[in-house]
């Protein structure tokens, strides 16, 4: 998938997760989940479980400890769907 | 060194739905999940079993700086009045209160008394509450160490560790909000 379409997706997936408007407005690449949009810890798993149900495919434990950022979930995603 | 994290309840039960499918399997281990179906409340199981990981992660990433995401490799163990996580070859203890309002949790390498300072906060704004809780953590470090306002400054590492820095030493801490709640814990 294209990043510029694959970002769009994601942004989808974490705004109702959210608690920092400003940082999502100016998200990017190296925008971080918890440190920069102030998402919950908690929510981390929902926004994982939306991106499996989004594009169909199951993460496992290992790429899960990535899912820090929008790089490392975009990654993550790229691979799963090429394999 | 210490961890600590709290759950404010409304907040868990407004902005997670524990219900979900395959939530469960991806936070928590068969040992955990069958605590949690046998609890007679298992919404307080879940998130107290969540608050233990979190405090026991923040005092792994303590004692071997880093970040991740792996609440399930965090294996809570539950005993008479405390419990044990442990992660690979790290093991700690960690004791939890549960309120009307809140469920916290503390993880030490030793087994202690709970040390967190709890706080409710009267807005959610994230940059009000840091600020209130910098506030009240500066306040103790003061009076706990007998120093005044200029000799105390709370640090920050790389991956997001803090800690408090007083004369002539570095104070490992631990800082934690969900909700209207925050806590922190000083070592």
């Amino acid at each position: 998938m294209k990043n510029d379409t694959l970002i769009v997706k994601l942004k989808t997936i974490i705004e109702p997760y959210i608690q920092d408007e400003d940082a999502f407005k100016n998200l990017s690449e190296e925008t971080d989940f918890v440190k920069d949009l102030k998402i919950n810890s908690a929510n981390l798993v929902d926004i994982i479980l939306d991106i499996e149900d989004e594009f169909d495919i199951r993460l496992e434990n290992e790429d899960m400890e990535k899912m820090l950022d929008v790089k490392s979930a975009m990654a993550i995603v790229n691979t799963k769907l090429n394999a | 060194m210490v961890g600590n994290d709290i759950v404010d309840i409304s907040e868990a039960k407004r902005t997670s739905n524990w219900q979900r499918p395959r939530f469960l399997e991806k936070l928590f281990t068969n040992n955990e999940q069958g605590i949690i179906k046998n609890a007679p409340n298992p919404f307080l199981k879940v998130w107290q079993l969540w608050s233990m990981k979190e405090a026991a992660y923040k005092l792994y990433t303590q004692l071997y700086p880093s970040k991740f995401y792996n609440p399930k490799g965090f294996a809570c163990f539950m005993k008479e009045d405390f419990g044990i996580v442990k992660f690979k070859m790290f093991q700690c203890y960690v004791t939890t209160q549960i309120t009307s309002e809140y469920i916290i949790s503390e993880a030490r390498l030793n087994q202690e008394w709970m040390t967190s300072k709890v706080i409710k906060f009267e807005n959610k704004n994230p940059q009000k509450q840091s600020k209130t809780i910098r506030k009240a953590l500066i306040e103790t470090g003061i009076d706990r160490f007998d120093i005044s306002t200029e000799q105390v400054k709370i640090l920050s590492s790389k991956y997001g560790i803090p800690s408090l820095q007083i004369p002539s030493k570095i104070v490992p801490l631990s800082i934690t909000h969900h909700g209207y709640y925050g806590a922190f814990a000083i070592s």
